[in-house]
């Protein structure tokens, strides 16, 4: 199995490329984060016994993205799988965040993916079922205040991946889209989800075991994954409840949230 | 004057160590994440004794980068001030997660930083603990009797558990050691595993998560300060000639688990070796 993960130096990713290598799958891992790749790959190489490959890469660059095409053209390398974990968010209010950091969530979250996408899915190993994840989000369920574009961002991840996954249907290709709240991947990490309080702690899953199940499930042929119980009812409820009902309520929360966060920060 | 390193001297056991291994005439060269808390840590032993000779590094050991960074600036340190000679290196620093966490290379946080980071800066100030005959101690646990080594999972990514991963950690500990008696003790070099105790340390509220942190507070009341097993460490590295024994706890040595086998310590050298990226280890090809 031929695996390509973006995101892949940190975080989910990293997950990720840990759980494909421990499988026995080879990998082609790109990230922005040049020296975070390197030392991936050989960590992964001195665990595992299987091919890593890696390129930086700015997938919101065209250029850059061309570039690592073509080295991946050059190597003739194909995939039987394709893990889109690249994304960002930049905490703060929307009049409150710097307009090209906004513009920035969009073109990585959504049309960095869309691009790749579009270029593995060219990159398929012949005669072989193919795999597609899209990491969207919880926060893709509900319209989210003070996280607005972000949720935005992966609501368009959502549907854009239920639909892709009916037109691949009969290419043998399955996609899924995974849906976590937070994901205990730094010490930093964990604290922004303390100061959430309760709910951030309960809806935050351990991320190796996402990391494999979402694998075994998009093996398996599932097309979405909310990871948790209790995140699983809160999607629910966020299909039933009315969008401004929920939005005044998580503007409330995220409110107070960040609140704390930042002054935290401040004092620091 | 002998010179000993010791890492995660800021805080708990370490610091405690640091101080008396100062106030008993050793050149102290302790290892700290975070600069300021460093600074803090040389304020106190110097404002308490003032004849201390205390030099602080700063690094943080999670990441093979800065394991190798600290390491060459301690061996141009004792190059400069110790005719390049290393009496004791104490590998202390260790740390408890609630979450199965990463380094960057993608080993988890326990086995990176209270095993792994130990191995690779002993590797790398090898040559300067020769030329002293000198010591490795590191800080072990009561806790890694209820455990043995997951081979095929080292880093538990199948079943995490907070507390079997920081078992197994310290299970390393003494398997690491016993790993440098047996395979390089003809150099001259001697290793041990001290077991604190119970300690009255910050240990599980750094980083772990609300419930590891609730218990850890009751539980540490009960601890006795951590300069109770300071002493151990002290004895140590200053009893001469070089105690034989392997585990000590308050000045004795004492029984180790069944699973401290010379085969279990060899298998774990050379995994940790490929980890590390280390071909001969203490510069010596097997």
């Amino acid at each position: 199995m031929n695996v390509f993960i973006t995101g892949a130096a940190g975080g989910l990713g990293r997950a990720l490329a840990n759980e494909c290598a421990s499988r026995g799958y080879n990998l082609f891992l790109t990230d922005v984060n040049e020296e975070g790749l390197a030392r991936i790959k050989r960590g992964l190489e001195r665990q595992f016994d299987v091919a890593v490959a890696v390129k930086a890469c700015d997938l919101t660059s065209p250029e850059s993205v061309d570039e690592m095409l073509s080295f991946i053209d050059r190597h003739r390398i194909g995939f039987d799988m394709l893990l889109n974990i690249a994304g960002l968010d930049f905490e703060g209010g929307f009049t409150r965040r710097e307009r090209e950091n906004i513009v920035k969530i969009v073109t990585l979250n959504d049309a960095a993916t869309l691009r790749i996408t579009h270029a593995i899915l060219e990159r398929r190993r012949p005669g072989r079922p193919f795999y597609v994840v899209f990491v969207s989000s919880l926060a893709s369920m509900f319209p989210m205040p003070l996280k607005a574009t972000y949720a935005a961002s992966k609501r368009f991840l959502l549907d854009f991946a239920i639909s892709l996954r009916q037109e691949l249907k009969r290419q043998s290709a399955n996609v899924l889209v995974l849906c976590p709240g937070g994901l205990a991947t730094t010490p930093e990490a964990m604290r922004g989800i303390e100061v959430q309080g309760f709910w951030g702690k309960a809806t935050t899953n351990p991320l190796e075991e996402v990391a494999r199940k979402t694998l075994d499930r998009v093996l398996a042929g599932k097309g979405i994954y909310v990871p948790g119980l209790l995140n699983k009812f809160l999607s629910f409820c966020g299909k039933i409840i009315p969008r401004s009902w929920v939005a005044a309520v998580i503007r409330w929360r995220w409110e107070n949230a960040q609140n704390k966060w930042l002054t935290g920060h401040d004092n620091i | 004057m002998k010179t000993i390193v010791i890492t995660g001297a800021t805080s708990g056991i370490g610091l405690e160590t640091a101080r008396l291994l100062a106030r008993q005439g050793f050149n102290v060269l302790g290892v700290g994440r975070d600069e300021e808390r460093c600074q803090r840590a040389k304020e106190s032993i110097v404002s308490e004794n003032p004849e201390a000779s205390v030099t602080f590094f700063t690094a943080d050991l999670l990441h093979q980068r800065e394991v190798t960074r600290v390491a060459s600036e301690i061996r141009s340190y004792l190059d400069e001030h110790c005719n390049g000679e290393l009496h004791a290196l104490i590998n202390n620093a260790g740390c408890v997660r609630s979450w199965h966490m990463t380094t960057e290379e993608g080993y988890e946080h326990q086995f990176a930083l209270n095993h792994l980071a130990g191995f690779l800066l002993t590797h790398l100030l090898f040559p300067a603990l020769v030329k002293a005959r000198g010591r490795v101690i590191m800080t072990g646990s009561e806790s890694h009797k209820g455990t043995r080594m997951h081979w095929n999972d080292l880093m538990l990514r199948r079943r995490y558990n907070p507390l079997t991963a920081y078992k197994q950690s310290k299970l390393c500990n003494i398997l690491f050691a016993k790993g440098l008696n047996e395979l390089y003790g003809a150099s001259g070099i001697r290793a041990y595993v001290v077991d604190p105790g119970l300690v009255n340390t910050n240990i599980g509220n750094k980083e772990t998560g609300r419930l590891v942190s609730f218990i850890w507070s009751f539980r540490k009341r009960h601890g006795m300060p951590p300069s109770v097993p300071a002493e151990t460490y002290a004895f140590l590295c200053r009893q001469e000639p070089a105690p034989e024994g392997l585990y000590y706890h308050r000045l004795e040595e004492k029984a180790y688990s069944r699973q401290v086998t010379s085969e279990n310590a060899r298998l774990l050298f050379e995994i940790s070796k490929r980890l590390c990226g280390i071909e001969d280890y203490a510069g010596v090809s097997e």
